[in-house]
Formats: C-alpha cells, structure tokens, sequence
C-alpha cells in the first residue's frame, strides 16, 4: 500500500544574513512525506528544525533566505515560486501551526474573526456560508459554545483554547499538508495530550499529512511514523519511529534517546550524557558536526563531513561508521569503549530512610495574593496561589514538587526561602519558625537556603563577571573579598564542571548549560544546606538536561545537600527525587516516595498526570486518561476538592467538602474522598 | 466602568491639586511681588498705600489663608480677578483659548494626517533612499527649533513671494478666510516637530510589530502584504503612537507660548506670559488650571483610544 | 556541612593575578568603543561635532576673531563678509565671535541641566520602582503634576519667577527634565527587580541598596544614556527659547536664544542675523538627537 509522495524536500540549504555575514541554518536537507503520514522533524535548539518548516511555506525573516536545493510539492518547486503564487499555497494546500499560541494569534480581532480570514482569503463563500464554516470549524477542533466563543478575544482564551483556535485555522481550508512547528511545547502535559489527540484524530477524519517539528522524543514516539533527527542544520538520521527507538543508527540519536529520563530509569545510576553543548551558527565544526561530542569520533569525523548513507528498510544515517570500507577504525573504538564506565557513577545518596532526620517543615502554608480594585484599592478577593500546603525535607533528600502551570509549585518554593511573606501557617528551619527570624538573623539564615532557577539568561547580572557574581554572596556575608573572593569563586566554578579562568568572562560568553552551572556555583557559594532547585533544567535541551541533573546528584552527594526539586516533568522528577509532592491548585494532592507514586499513583490528578507523559518509546501503547477542559482560575477556585471540575470519578460529597489527607501506607498520603 | 472613570477623576484631581498647591506658593514666596510692581511708577509710596493696596488685592491674608479662598471660589467656578485689568479671569481666558485650541488642533491634525502615512510608508520601503530621506528629514523636523523655523518661513515668504500673514487676529467665524490665512503658518510650525516625532514612532513601531509571531501566522494563511500591514500590523502599532501623540501634546501647546508671541496671536501662551511676568496671580493659577485640563482631557482620549483600539485594555 | 572544597592545586593563580577587575572593564569598555567606531558611522560623526562645539567653547577667546560684547557704531548690521564671515549684529558685533562665544551658554545649560536631571530623576525613580506601594504613589502623582503642565510653560514660570539669569534657567530645565528619567528608570526597576539575578541576590541577603547599586542602575544606563542624549538636545533649543522670549540668559551675554530675539525685529532687513544663529543652534541639536540615534542602536540589539 504505497502511498503517493506529496512533499519532498531535496538539498535545502537556508542562509541568514547576520553582522558576522552569511551563516548557514540549514545545509543539504532531505525528506520525502507521504498522503497522511506523520513525519516528526527532531532536534535541539539550534538544529535547523524550525528554519526548515519556515523555509518550505517560505516564510522566514527578510534576513533569511533559500540558497539552494528545492522543495516539491505537487510538481511546482516552492522555494522558486513567487510571492503571488506562494500565498495560493498557504493555508490553502499547505498549513502552518506554531509553538506559542499566545503570540501567535492577533490580539486585537476574536478568534471568529481570525478564522473568517482565511475563508475570505481562499474561498468565494457568501456571509452566511462563512459563517456556518467557522462555527463548523470551531466544533471540529473542539471549543464548545462556538457562537458566543467566536467572539472572544485571544486573550480571553485559555493556552489549550488558542491552540485549537490555531488548528481551526490552518484546517480551514482542508490543507494537505499540516506543518506542527511545536504545537505542544508551550502548554501543560495534560493539555499536550489533549491536543495531541485531536491531531491524531484530525489527522484520521481527513487523511492530512503533518511534518511535526519538535525537541520531545515522547511526542515523537507517540504521533509520528518516520522520523528525522537534525543536528547542527542537517539531517543526521532518517528512519521509520519504530526502528529509530529500537536501534538508533546514528550516534547523536543514540545519545539522545539514551540521556533522557524516564519513568523507568535507574535513580541510583548516572544518566548517560552528550558533552559539551550544541554549536553555534558562527562556531560550527569542521568536519562531521557531531564530532566534538560524539563517544565514537575518529581521524575522519574531524576532518571530512559524512554523507547521509542509505541503509535497509529506508533508513539513512549521516556517519562514517555506516561506510562499509571504514569498519575497521571505528571497530577498535568499539570494542575498548565501554560507555557505560566513563561515566563516573554519583556517590550513593547520603539519605537513607534509616536515619531521617527533619531539616525543613512546612505546615499549612498558605499564600494569597490580593485582587485589588476600586478607588481606595479595597481588596475584593484573594489569588489563592498556595492554599495549605503541609510537608517536610529531610537532611540530604531530594523532595520533588510537581504540578501544571499555576499550581503555586514556585510560589511555594519562594515562600521557603522567604522571598515572599507567608500569610498564614508556618514553615520551621531546624525546628525555628522562619517568620521569627529579622534582620541580622535573616540575615545568617539566607546562608544556608539557596536558589537556582529556570531561565539561565535571566538568572546572571549581564553586566557582571562570573567571579562578581558567584562570589556576590560572599561578599554579602563579608565571608571573603578581593583575591580571596576570586579564588574562592574558581574553586566553585571547578567544582560545577567549569574553569577556574572564567571568573574574568561576562554571561553572553556561556551557552545555556554553562550558565546553570554558573548559577549553581553561585547558590553554592554559602556552602548551603537547602537548594531550592525552580525548573532548574526545565529550559535546556535534552543532551544538557542530562548533564545538569548528574551534576546535581554529584554535589548532593559530596556536600550532603538537600533540595526542593520543582518541575513540571514528571520523568526527570521521578529521576532525581527520593519523594514526591503532586500540586494541583494551591495544594498538595498526593505525597509518596517516587517509586510508590510511579508505580501506585492514587489521586486521579496524579493518575491522569502520569498517562498524559509521552513516553518516548512507540512501542508502548498506554491508556491515557485525558482530562476535560484546564486548570481552573486560581482566584475562583472550585468548591470542595478543587480537582473535582475534571475528575471523571467526582460525587457529591467532592463539590462541597475539601478532603483530607489520608494516610495509604507509610509515606504515601492521598487527599481524596474516594480513597478508603 | 463607573469604578474606572471615578479612579481616574480622583487621580486627576490628586494631581490639579499638587500641581497648583505648586503654582501657588511658589509665585507667592519668590522675591518681587505684584504690589510693588504696582508701584513702580508711582514714585515714593508710604508703607500705608503698600499696606492699602495688598489688602485690596486680598494679599494681606496668610498663604495658607489665601490659598484655601482661591480654591473654595475655585470649586463654584470663580477663578477671581485679574490684579491688573481687574476683569474675571474666566473671562479673559474664555477670550483667547479659542486661539490656542484652534492652533493646536490644526498642528496635531496636519501631523497626524501627513506623519502616520510617511511612517507606514518608510517601514514598508525600509532601507530604500526613500526611507532615508524620511528618516533625514524627521530627525532634521526634530532638531530645528520652532520659533527659528517660525522666523524663516516668515523671511522666506516676505522676502520671495512678498507676503506677509494679516495683522492682528480674526476668529474663524467672523472671518474664516484671514483667520486661515493667519493660523496655517504657525499651526504649520507647530506641526514640523509633532509630525517628525510621529513619523519616526510610527515606522518603528511597525517594524517592531511586523517581527511579531501572529504576523507569521497571518503570512501563512496566504493574506497579502496589504491585508497584513494595513489591518494587523499598523492597528497593533498604533498604541506607542497614540502614547507618544499624548505626550507631545504637552509640548505642542508650551510652544504655542513662543509661536503666538511671533504671529502675534492672543492665546492663553501669551495670557499666562504675560500674567507671570507682571505677578498676576489669579491669572497664572487660572491659566495653570486650565493647561492641567487639557492636560487631563488629553489622557482620557488617548484611554479611550487605547481601548477603541486593543480589547485587552478596555476598563472591565 | 563539609569543609570548604578541596583547593585545585592546578590553579593558575598567577593569571588571575596579573588580571584586575578594573582591567577588565578596562578592556570591555575599550572593545566596545572600537564596536562603536565600527557600526556607528553617524555616531561618530555626530559626536565629532559635539567635540567641536567643546572646543569651541573652551577656547573661545583664543578662536573668537571679536569681542562678543563690545559694540561697534561703524560696523553696524553688515552683511557676511571676509572680516565679520557672518556679517554684524544691530550693535555692530560679529555674529561669528557671538556664535562661538553662545557655545559656552548652550553646553554649560545642556550639561548642567542633564547631570542634575539625570541624577535626581534616577534616584526617585529608582527608589519609586524599587519600593512601590506608597512611596510610588506619591512621587508618581508629583511627576504627574510636573508633567501635567506644558514643559516650555513651566520653564517659562520658573524662569520669569526667578529672573533672568544662566542659573535660573538650568534650574527651570532641571525641574522640567526630571519626571522623563524618572518615569524611565521606574520601568526599567520594575523590570530588573522580577529578574531572576535580583531574586538570587536577595535570597543570598542583600538589601535595597546593594540592589539598586549592583544590579539595577548598571542595567538601565542603556535607556538612560539614551534619554540623556536626547535631553541635552532639548535642553539647548528650551534655553534658547527662553532667551528668545527674555528671560533666559540676561544680555549682553551671547545667546543664541538672545541674538534670534534680537534679530527678529531685523528680519527683512537682515537675514543674517536670524540665519547663522539659529543654523548653529539646529547643527548642535541634530548632534545630539544623532548620537542619541546611534546609542539606541548600538545599545539596544533588539532595535535594527
């Protein structure tokens, strides 16, 4: 049942003009899509993934531009179309949904008005027609109420609501060909699998083709059926998804699928790692791109890039290993390298339930944020951003905190550190109460709780060397200065993996991962007890992620470290932590030792978080359990049990009574009524 | 809505309040006052004349006294008397106000209507000599000073065409032809640095907005350049226009003092420069009172603009 | 907790010696002037003329061919010619000497009035950003009641009130000047405060000051650099402004304000008199709207 090719890319190579000159995005990309196929574009920042969806519909930047190769569909090579004849193309025959549907749609029309555009455009439909069309669509991708919703403002929509508003759009015209550049990445899992399935099904109804353009190896395992992995600007690996999982041809892939954690993965084992960072535009390696951080490079990858060598079952693999005539070299490297052993394994984790002892507790906390209004800013209501909140830390542990957006996951770790004030309950330090502390006492106790955040560009003074700002805290504390303070912050920087001569650079000098290292050294610097780890690799590509988290585990074990890992992904939670709390609304729903959670989750929050994770391994079907609608506004949440707007098992008693923590086994506390 | 309209009242009053508590005292504290000004030209003058004519003038009270007079008679709408002419101050404002607002609107409307094409148009031929010589010429608008450029013009037309704008001032309705003829020239001047600040707003603002991430989506859909830039692109542009336009109000209506003063107009610009120069209080507070206004008045549109043009910034 | 981290033996403790700090904004700042040359054409063009117009102003006795101030009853209102190359004023002056000698009065405003602006509308917008609530509250409701009255109009009634005089119009202009630095440097606290860098720095104990100091004002002298610039441009036009109505700069002294206030009652008669002033005055003021221009540029990478 072959099915006819619809769109096949040959050679596309797209260069942008930058103050250094031209630099190549994209070099010598190829791929074939099939009627109804789903072909998943993956890679890490940097890889070309996105320049490549742009540069098919020719939508890129007036600074970008196609130097060579062609890109077919229907017989008419795009990139040589013009301007008029392009614009019949899109979004009429081919479509385009993007990352962020907050930016994505226009502010200031309703999304009625947005989705009558491209009708207007593409067909000759008569007002009443158009009309029916757009309440069609809108039923179709799933937003109820279309005829009061249609009048709805972007920003009066949910990030789920948008997206499919996006879908709308681009299904308006009946495209062939849907391109996904990230259609997920910026909404909460359990919204991700609500959107994915309405592709799936979208997909099925009219036989689209979709190219999916993506970082997450889950998302690929789960919708796509071939794959291509792009590095550096060029495809690296093509393969069916099945095989690419199963046995990887190209090393980068290999290394991919291998760093990331998942629910499965050995807590007590190193994760694997890619080394180093992907390159720069500017900074791009000779040879085979992947060289530098490849296990197996040799001579030849230094020197020469590979061509993309075809192999059985329509695989393609861009390595030297894959040239029958270079066996030989790579053979030796082979055998005498065992991966697994370079790896330094981290020391075993200094906690062990044998001899808990209490650092942090935290009881009943709560944080409400004023809605203020009217003329004398009377406060007419409360965000409810942390709603009761009860758990302890234990010296040396790692207690994970995972929830959606909004959950008050963050809020709760700035409470601790008493970034923000409580408003009410109590959080004890070594058995003080925290809030007793002013002044001088504060002063000391800020020493030994530390913080190390998501956003590595935000989280460093740019205006300040690396030795200024790791060694700020010693300053503060008058702990050292002058020479003194330089040293001390090289030691820290070799400490996190770095060297001692950076202490002179400015943040720009660094890559992401280096800059998480940088802002570890800094937490560091007081010789903390308590990290509170905010999202701490929740903005790295996956081959970094790996890398931090194995550091991570290292300083813990070496420094006796306890932290507060806050993440939204459940697989590199379920890695790093001993514990875990599940936030949903302002409170905790369910608290168990990570591998109780994984393997007997309870609370049907935690049950539907846990199905929604793609699992980057497209042999495993699993039954999800897809959630309606989103998470509730914090200032008006539900009645009773907060989750029960979305639980497909609440009863009466879950509207009016909030319920109590039940105690499953040791450890393991539930807060639902239909638990006995 | 209501809530809204009461807050912003409110914060308007807070700043009239602050702002003439300013004009005020400070008129009353710096050395040289309205009475010996007075007496300037009476030759020798008795300590009870002094004393005679600072009552007559309501002066002889304390600051704070007075202070709390002028804004009891504020309130109903009694703003007093001048201290030379002795004419009800609402009157004599009542006379030349029309003059300046006649001047500004003129000068925002020619900016507007020439300034917002020549920006759009810049952006969309970015980098071609068209644009570079809008840019040329707007940052030349913004750097030549009016009242020189006022004097120019003025040479120019003399000088080469022999005319010279109608003496004295006539209103639009007793005689539109020479009132036209009287105003376009300095409404003209007044325009020259509004418009280049505009035009450079504008051009930025839309090619800030046409790197936005909705743009793309729009391109993809299939529309044209046109349907691009004249229905997204510019409306989501617009509002650093409209804040810019909202501030340089301001600017415009302090020039007017120095362009009146050239065309000989009969403003308030030149009611209250005249009224500081001779220390005539009721005139300057009243005059003060009245640019804040204007000033206020001037907000509310552009709020109102704000949320006529973007949904996420109208008061719920 | 476990003793400090072991010491790297292999630290080359010698380079970092030979490095200060100071030497390495040193070099920073050097790179970055050289980027300047580079990418700013305009800039450096514009900046030129601003070093001109300083040294026109400091030696101005020694480039001046006339005394500014003395007048000349045989040298009455000529035309440019090769001994007066802008010809003479209604008093017989050389509008050449007067121009240069004008440069002093326009820089020493410009300056004057910028420093002291910049300085004080940073702190209270600093401060106002940094702490909110009600300190916010009333600085805001006070710049709003500065801003509420036309700039000209309320230089004009600080001046006339205090007389004319260099210093009364610098404070007039100051006055004027502060509620732009200070609405921007509000903004840009309220944006550096939610950084994650000043969160790390009050979670590591620092206080207000050590904030506003370390990570706040070194990250807004973009903007204020900026605005900067294009203030000391305003500046000068508002003093000759003031000067042209009469209560700026009190003659005799060479004002550019001053010379066109008494060049418009010889407009016909002689063009020159308005014609060089106030050509002067617009070079200066494009120099600064200019290098205003090409600071946005260079500083703001977002900005093409």
């Amino acid at each position: 049942m072959e099915k006819s090719t619809i769109l096949s890319v040959d050679g596309l190579k797209t260069v942008f003009q930058t103050r250094h000159g031209y630099v190549d995005a994209i070099n010598d990309i190829t791929f074939t899509i099939s009627q109804g196929e789903t072909v998943a574009i993956v890679g890490e920042s940097g890889s070309g993934k996105s320049v490549t969806a742009l540069s098919i519909m020719k939508l890129l930047e007036s600074s970008g531009q196609i130097a060579s190769g062609q890109v077919l569909f229907n017989d008419m090579n795009l990139a040589e179309l013009s301007d008029r004849k392009i614009r019949d193309i899109r979004g009429k025959q081919i479509a385009m949904i993007f990352q962020d549907p907050m930016s994505c749609l226009d502010p200031l029309y309703t999304i009625g008005d947005q989705i009558m555009e491209i009708l207007k455009i593409h067909e000759d439909l008569t007002p009443a027609e158009a009309d029916n069309r757009v309440l069609e669509l809108l039923k179709l991708v799933g937003i109820p109420d279309g005829e009061t919703r249609r009048n709805s403002y972007p920003h009066e929509l949910s990030g789920g609501q948008r997206q499919r508003v996006m879908i709308a759009i681009a299904l308006a015209c009946r495209p062939n060909l849907l391109i996904a550049d990230e259609p997920t990445t910026a909404l909460d899992v359990t919204v991700q699998a609500q959107i994915l399935g309405l592709l799936k099904q979208l997909q099925a109804d009219f036989g689209t083709s979709i190219i999916l353009v993506t970082h997450d190896l889950g998302v690929v395992a789960e919708m796509a059926d071939r794959v291509i992995v792009v590095y550096s600007g060029t495809v690296v690996e093509q393969s069916g998804v099945h095989e690419l999982f199963s046995k990887p041809e190209h090393p980068y892939t290999e290394a991919l699928i291998r760093s990331i954690p998942r629910a499965d993965t050995d807590r007590t084992a190193p994760l694997h790692i890619i080394r180093g960072s992907v390159p720069g535009l500017h900074e791009m390696p000779s040879g085979c791109r992947f060289h530098p951080r490849c296990d197996y490079a040799t001579e030849i990858c230094t020197q020469q890039e590979p061509p993309l060598f075809h192999l059985e079952s329509d695989r393609s693999s861009r390595c030297w290993m894959k040239d029958g005539s270079l066996a030989k070299e790579f053979q030796h490297r082979l055998n005498t390298d065992n991966l697994d052993s370079r790896h330094p394994a981290p020391p075993n984790d200094a906690y062990t339930a044998s001899k808990k002892e209490i650092l942090l507790e935290v009881h009943n906390m709560q944080k409400h944020f004023p809605i203020l209004k009217g003329i004398l800013s009377r406060k007419v209501g409360a965000v409810k951003a942390v709603d009761g909140v009860s758990f302890e830390i234990f010296k040396g542990e790692t207690l994970g905190l995972v929830g959606e957006s909004g959950c008050g996951k963050s809020t709760t770790g700035r409470l601790i550190l008493r970034l923000l004030d409580i408003t009410d309950g109590e959080v004890k330090y070594g058995g003080i109460n925290l809030a007793e502390f002013k002044g001088r006492q504060l002063k000391e106790q800020r020493k030994k709780m530390q913080i190390v955040f998501q956003d590595p560009y935000s989280s460093l003074n740019p205006r300040m060397t690396i030795g200024d700002i790791i060694s700020e805290p010693l300053e503060i504390h008058r702990i050292a200065s002058g020479s003194e303070k330089i040293r001390r912050a090289g030691e820290l920087l070799e400490m996190v993996g770095l060297s001692s001569k950076d202490v002179y650079k400015f943040p720009h000098q660094f890559s992401g991962g280096q800059r998480q290292r940088i802002g570890i050294a800094r937490a560091l610097a007081t010789e903390p007890e308590l990290l509170v780890c905010d999202e701490a690799v929740s903005a790295l590509d996956v081959s970094v992620q790996a890398q931090i988290l194995n550091l991570l585990k290292k300083l813990q074990g070496e420094l006796a470290l306890s932290y507060l890992f806050i993440s939204h992904d459940l697989n590199v939670v379920k890695y790093i932590a001993d514990r875990i709390c599940v936030m949903y609304l302002g409170k905790i729903v369910e608290t168990a030792d990570s591998e109780t959670l994984f393997t007997n989750p309870t609370h049907p929050y935690t049950r539907a978080l846990l199905s929604s994770v793609p699992v980057p391994d497209p042999t495993i079907k699993k039954e999800r359990i897809i959630l309606e609608g989103d998470v509730p506004n914090p200032a008006k949440p539900p009645s009773g049990c907060a989750f029960h707007t979305r639980c497909e098992h609440a009863k009466e008693i879950c509207k009016s009574k909030i319920p109590e923590f039940k105690q499953m086994s040791l450890g393991h506390k539930v807060a639902c009524h239909l638990i006995n | 809505m209501v809530n809204y309209v009461i807050k912003r009242s409110v914060y308007g009053l807070i700043v009239l309040l602050i702002m003439i508590s300013f004009v005020f005292i400070v008129m009353r504290l710096v050395p040289g006052d309205v009475v010996a000004l007075q007496l300037s030209g009476a030759g020798a003058v008795s300590e009870e004349q002094i004393a005679q004519l600072r009552s007559e003038l309501g002066l002889d009270k304390s600051v704070w006294a007075q202070f709390l007079d002028w804004t009891k008679n504020a309130v109903t709408g009694d703003l007093g008397k001048s201290l030379w002419s002795k004419m009800p101050v609402t009157t004599l404002i009542a006379e030349r106000i029309t003059v300046t607002l006649q001047l500004a609107f003129m000068a925002i409307t020619m900016a507007i209507l020439i300034a917002i094409p020549a920006g759009i148009y810049s952006a969309m031929k970015r980098n071609t000599w068209i644009d570079h010589m809008i840019r040329v010429i707007a940052i030349g608008g913004l750097s030549i000073p009016n009242f020189w450029f006022a004097l120019l013009l003025i040479i120019f037309l003399s000088l080469f065409f022999g005319w010279i704008p109608p003496l004295g001032y006539q209103s639009f309705f007793s005689n539109p032809i020479v009132n036209l003829q009287q105003m376009i020239l300095p409404a003209l001047v007044l325009a020259l640095s509004l418009s280049a600040s505009i035009v450079r707003m504008t051009r930025s603002s839309l090619l800030e907005v046409l790197h936005a991430d909705f743009i793309r989506t729009i391109r993809a859909k299939g529309a044209k350049e046109k349907l691009v830039i004249m229905k997204h692109a510019l409306r989501n542009s617009l509002i650093p226009v409209i804040t810019l336009i909202g501030l340089q109000v301001g600017f415009l209506l302090g020039g007017t003092v120095i362009i009146e003063s050239i065309f000989s107009l009969p403003g308030i610009g030149s009611l209250i420069f005249e009224g500081v120069t001779k220390r005539d209080y009721p005139v300057v507070q009243a005059t003060v009172l009245v640019y804040g206004a204007l000033f206020m008045i001037v907000n509310l549109i552009v709020d109102i603009a704000y949320g006529w043009i973007d949904p996420r910034m109208r008061p719920d | 907790m476990n003793p400090a981290p072991q010491i790297n033996p292999g630290l080359p403790n010698t380079s970092i010696k030979q490095l200060s700090t100071k030497r390495i904004r040193l070099r920073k700042s050097l790179d970055e002037t050289k980027r300047f040359i580079k990418t700013q054409k305009i800039g450096v063009i514009s900046l030129s003329i601003i070093m001109l117009f300083i040294l026109l102003a400091a030696f101005a006795p020694l480039i001046a061919p006339y005394d500014p101030i003395e007048q000349d009853r045989s040298a009455f209102m000529l035309a440019p010619t090769a001994a007066h190359i802008m010809g003479t004023d209604d008093l017989g002056r050389d509008i050449f000497s007067r121009i240069i000698f004008g440069a002093r009065v326009s820089l020493l405003v410009g300056i004057a009035t910028v420093a002291i602006s910049m300085i004080c509308g940073t702190i209270l917008g600093v401060i106002s950003g940094y702490f909110g609530k009600v300190i916010d509250m009333a600085i805001q409701r006070v710049m709003d009641a500065i801003m509420a009255i036309p700039p000209l109009i309320l230089a004009l009634f600080i001046a006339a009130l205090l007389g004319p005089a260099i210093k009364n119009v610098i404070i007039a202009l100051t006055i004027v000047n502060i509620p732009h630095f200070a609405r921007i440097t509000r903004g840009e606290m309220l944006r550096i405060k939610e950084m994650n860098y000043v969160e790390a720095s009050r979670s590591a104990g620092s206080g207000a000051l050590r904030i506003i100091a370390k990570h706040g004002i070194p990250n807004m002298m973009a903007p204020i650099i900026v605005i900067a610039s294009l203030t000391f441009g305003q500046s000068i036009i508002a003093e000759a402004s003031l000067s042209f109505l009469g209560i700026g700069t009190p003659p005799p002294n060479p004002s550019w304000g001053l010379m066109l206030s008494g060049a418009s009652s010889y407009m016909e008669n002689a063009p020159w008199m308005v014609l060089f002033p106030g050509l002067v005055l617009s070079i200066a003021v494009l120099a600064f709207n200019l290098l205003g221009d090409a600071l946005r540029d260079f500083l703001d990478p977002k900005l093409n």
